[in-house]
């Protein structure tokens, strides 16, 4: 166009400059604050705003990858346990949901027993059964429905061989003598199952309408929802199943009639929209993302905003991972010096700032749930050491320095892509190390990183709470036979230690949660001391409601409000 | 856009202007000199850079989180986005590094890839335009297509696609250089073309021919010189254009690769800070208005002054 490059840029900056600016005019709706009660809480439409889809794009049960049930996942999938939707401490805690209670274990926890409430309905009238608890979990394994929890082809017992029930073949660990027991025979003891049974695998699943595949298009729904619509990663739209209610769920409350979710939007809008709570705003909320810096800004001098801000942790590292079987990292010396070399304060900011994440030193986050032991082997303060990382570097043989190239994801939003690789690149040049970044494209990260044959020598990683205990934490990390040489591995040092391998299997004998913490908290310090991974942060979640929003209170288990029990009049 | 650009370039004059009547009358231009002085002013401030940085007393790369208040996300601390004696235009969010030496390094970057693009440009295009417009029938159908062709191409898609698809040890302003150069010459070889067509059949054309002269020499010799104003003025109208189609696509994130620093991919990150700290967003997004206004100022000026008869960009009186 004609005197346009002057004019596009003015307009460019413009137009930037209002998307960026809140519309909120003094919106001073009353709300009609009457205080939240469950009996009269029911009606209404709740939305939710996301950057990612909130059902890990894939509908399928099978394929979901998420703690205690998910978020928006939990609304229409009801499975045999689920975490406890109460505020506090208490909700570290798992509960029955389909089940009579947590599951009766039995031969050393090495067979769990589970019997099913009466009255239990799919979206569609049909009871369910224990055979449809078992199909879900069977189709789990399944070539063509890949994804989900990694300790299903461990845990039960036949697994490692098991390919799904679409040939014919069934999985005989899992038995169902009638239609309301479930038996499940495991490998080896595992006082931890009844976490496990939270996880979407253990949704039912009706055999007759499995089409494999494209199950996910239309998934029969357990809980108080059924989809009437899913676009993957642009929005999904749930309404009330008629065939569930509180006198068959006495976890959730699914107060509105209906839930709207809108993905891919940018996270400063979604805040400035769950600020300014303007129209159908008022009624919004968010799974997935946290304040942005505007909001944080604010937040400390405006009462109404704080007020409608929900903070809590998720169990979550997000950690330096070193392939030991990779030149330098198989020395000691070397992983050391970049523990000491790392200034975490820069990540800290990289991923937000003090308000957003706290620097990690220890491999389990800092709650009790997991047996947190606190430790600092290679104390590096907030800025790094250099000094001691130089003189480690020299008595490793590199008096001058080494030059590694660090990879990373090229997106920002899991805390392990260019702004976390380039403050670690900052920290160890102080500590002459020259760090080369290599950012890998986000779809195709997860299978690099998962793979020891192609596994990076020094990578970014993350790492969150499958459930809240040190079993999960570690075991995929640590034990040495978790390594999945075809993929899907998270034992990225590879560490294969017959002493530590056969600590997992002593604590995961025991099966009260809170007499294994202990053990989980003195395993990792002990695991600790070999610099196997350099943890850097744990995040904090700071999300915003609209302010129609009522009982979002913190669900200590995912560290942000549970859509199950929000309502919006 | 490049065929309204190539109408303003102005018909070929009758005869070339005279050095010193071009000098005079751009001297009188006021806005013409302001945006010379100022293209000047960033040209060698982006090629004194490293010393400029130096004086300064930071570099673009050292983080300084100290600088930062990091329970508000990072936010620099004091006003203007922490500017003062030791940042002179204060420090990014979120990691502390000093916003002169960056904005510095993305001036070279803007540069370097609009001055290399323009060279691309011209060359393709000057090569191509004389080829087809010497050139026998067979020739300016074949090229001819060509040049429409180019123009027509979704320059921005295939650029994306491009620089998505090279892998990144490829230095990426060589790339953009390339990639924008080759989907921006056709606008000059038009121009050149058309300009080329209708020099040829001019009496000291025709004179050259007849004594023999090789198509080379014509070309050298009595085109280029007939063609050299229109095409120094499209040639000063490019060049802001170059460097918005780089500001474009390292917005988009497919320009230069962090942790060198371009204008555009400050302005991306800097669009989320607006309201807590708009001196980020301010820093890249002035320059790069300034810059291309200068510029365009000039090349106006620079038109006016080669062919005072041609309409100005500036519309009414001059």
């Amino acid at each position: 166009m004609r005197t346009s490059p002057a004019l596009l840029a003015t307009a460019a900056l413009l137009a930037a400059a209002t998307a960026a600016c809140s519309s909120d005019g003094s919106s001073s709706s009353s709300s009609g604050s009457a205080a939240f009660d469950p009996k009269t809480c029911q009606g209404g439409t709740l939305y939710v705003l996301n950057q990612s889809d909130a059902t890990s794009h894939h509908l399928d049960p099978a394929r979901i990858y998420t703690s205690g049930g998910g978020s928006v996942t939990s609304l229409i999938f009801r499975t045999l346990t689920t975490r406890h939707r109460v505020p506090g401490q208490a909700g570290d805690q798992v509960v029955p949901d389909l089940a009579t209670d947590t599951g009766k274990a039995s031969d050393g926890a090495k067979t769990w027993t589970y019997h099913l409430k009466d009255g239990l309905k799919f979206d569609d009238g049909t009871p369910i059964t224990s055979k449809d608890i078992k199909w879900g979990v069977e189709r789990a394994f399944a070539p063509e429905l890949p994804g989900g929890i990694p300790y299903l082809r461990d845990w039960l017992a036949g697994g490692t061989d098991y390919t799904g029930p679409y040939k014919g073949k069934e999985l005989d660990s899992i038995q169902t003598p009638d239609d309301k027991t479930i038996v499940f025979k495991l490998r080896k003891p595992e006082g931890d199952f009844p976490y496990v049974a939270t996880a979407t695998q253990f949704a039912p699943v009706p055999k007759a309408k499995d089409n494999g595949t494209g199950y996910e298009k239309h998934p029969v729904a357990s809980g108080p929802y059924k989809v009437q619509s899913h676009e993957q990663d642009k929005s999904l739209v749930l309404v009330r199943n008629p065939y569930w209610s509180r006198t068959v769920d006495d976890q959730r409350l699914a107060c509105p009639d209906r839930v709207e979710g809108t993905y891919g939007l940018n996270a400063a809008v979604i805040n400035q929209r769950l600020s300014a709570s303007a129209g159908k705003d008022a009624n919004a909320i968010t799974v997935d993302t946290d304040l942005s810096p505007a909001e944080l800004a604010r937040i400390s001098t405006d009462p109404n905003l704080k007020k409608r801000a929900v903070k809590g942790e998720f169990g979550e590292t997000d950690y330096i991972a070193f392939n030991t079987k990779v030149k330098p990292f198989d020395d000691a010396r070397v992983r050391q010096a970049i523990a000491y070399a790392i200034g975490r304060q820069s990540v800290v900011n990289a991923v937000g700032g003090s308000s957003l994440a706290k620097a990690a030193t220890t491999f389990l986050p800092d709650q009790a749930a997991f047996g947190y032991q606190p430790y600092d082997y290679f104390p590096a303060g907030p800025n790094g050491n250099a000094a001691k990382a130089k003189e480690l570097l020299a008595q490793a043989g590199h008096p001058n320095g080494l030059t590694i190239t660090l990879a990373h994801r090229n997106a920002d939003y899991n805390h392990d892509g260019p702004a976390v690789a380039t403050a670690v690149q900052a920290s160890l040049k102080q500590a002459g190390i020259t760090v080369k970044l290599k950012p890998y494209d986000d779809a195709g990260y997860g299978d690099t990183i998962q793979k020891p044959s192609t596994e990076p020598g020094i990578f970014l990683a993350t790492w969150g709470a499958d459930w809240p205990t040190g079993g999960p934490f570690l075991a995929p990390i640590f034990d040495g036979r978790q390594i999945l040489k075809e993929g899907g591995n998270f034992n990225a040092s590879q560490l294969n230690d017959p002493k530590i391998n056969a600590e997992f299997d002593a604590i995961n004998k025991i099966t009260d949660p809170v007499q294994a913490r202990p053990r989980w908290g003195a395993l990792d310090a002990t695991i600790g001391k070999q610099a196997l991974n350099v943890p850097l942060i744990h995040p904090i979640y700071i999300r915003l409601t609209g302010k129609n929003v009522k009982n979002a209170y913190l669900d200590q288990w995912r560290g942000s409000y549970d859509p199950a029990m929000v309502s919006v009049k | 856009m490049t065929a309204e650009l190539i109408t303003e370039a102005g018909a070929a004059p009758e005869a070339p202007a005279r050095g010193r009547q071009v000098r005079r009358r751009l001297y009188a231009d006021r806005m013409a000199m302001a945006g010379l002085v100022i293209a000047v002013v960033m040209v060698v401030a982006a090629l004194a850079a490293p010393l400029l940085v130096h004086l300064e007393g930071q570099d673009a790369t050292t983080y300084h989180p100290e600088l930062l208040d990091s329970a508000r996300g990072g936010v620099p601390r004091g006003s203007f986005g922490g500017a003062g004696g030791a940042h002179w235009l204060g420090v990014e969010p979120t990691t502390g590094r000093d916003l002169f030496a960056r904005a510095l390094g993305g001036a070279r970057i803007s540069f370097l890839v609009a001055f290399g693009t323009l060279i691309v440009q011209i060359l393709l295009g000057v090569g191509i335009g004389l080829a087809a417009g010497l050139g026998g029938k067979v020739a300016d159908a074949f090229l001819g297509r060509l040049i429409d062709l180019a123009i027509s191409f979704p320059q921005l898609i295939f650029a994306i696609a491009l620089l998505a698809i090279v892998p990144g040890t490829f230095p990426r302003p060589i790339l953009l250089m390339m990639v924008i150069g080759l989907f921006g010459w056709g606008g000059t070889a038009r121009l050149v073309r058309g300009q080329v067509l209708s020099l040829r059949t001019r009496d000291y054309v025709s004179a050259a021919r007849l004594s023999g002269a090789s198509r080379t020499r014509i070309a050298l010799r009595e085109i280029l010189p007939g063609i050299s104003a229109p095409l120094v003025t499209y040639a000063a109208l490019l060049l802001p254009n170059n460097m918005i189609s780089e500001a474009g696509l390292s917005f988009l994130g497919i320009g230069v690769r962090p942790p060198a620093s371009s204008w555009g991919q400050m302005l991306s990150t800097a669009t989320t800070w607006f309201q807590a700290d708009p001196t980020y967003v301010l820093v890249p997004g002035l320059l790069l208005l300034v810059n291309v206004l200068a510029f365009t100022v000039l090349a106006d000026g620079l038109r006016t002054a080669l062919d005072p008869k041609a309409p100005s960009l500036r519309g009414g009186r001059r």
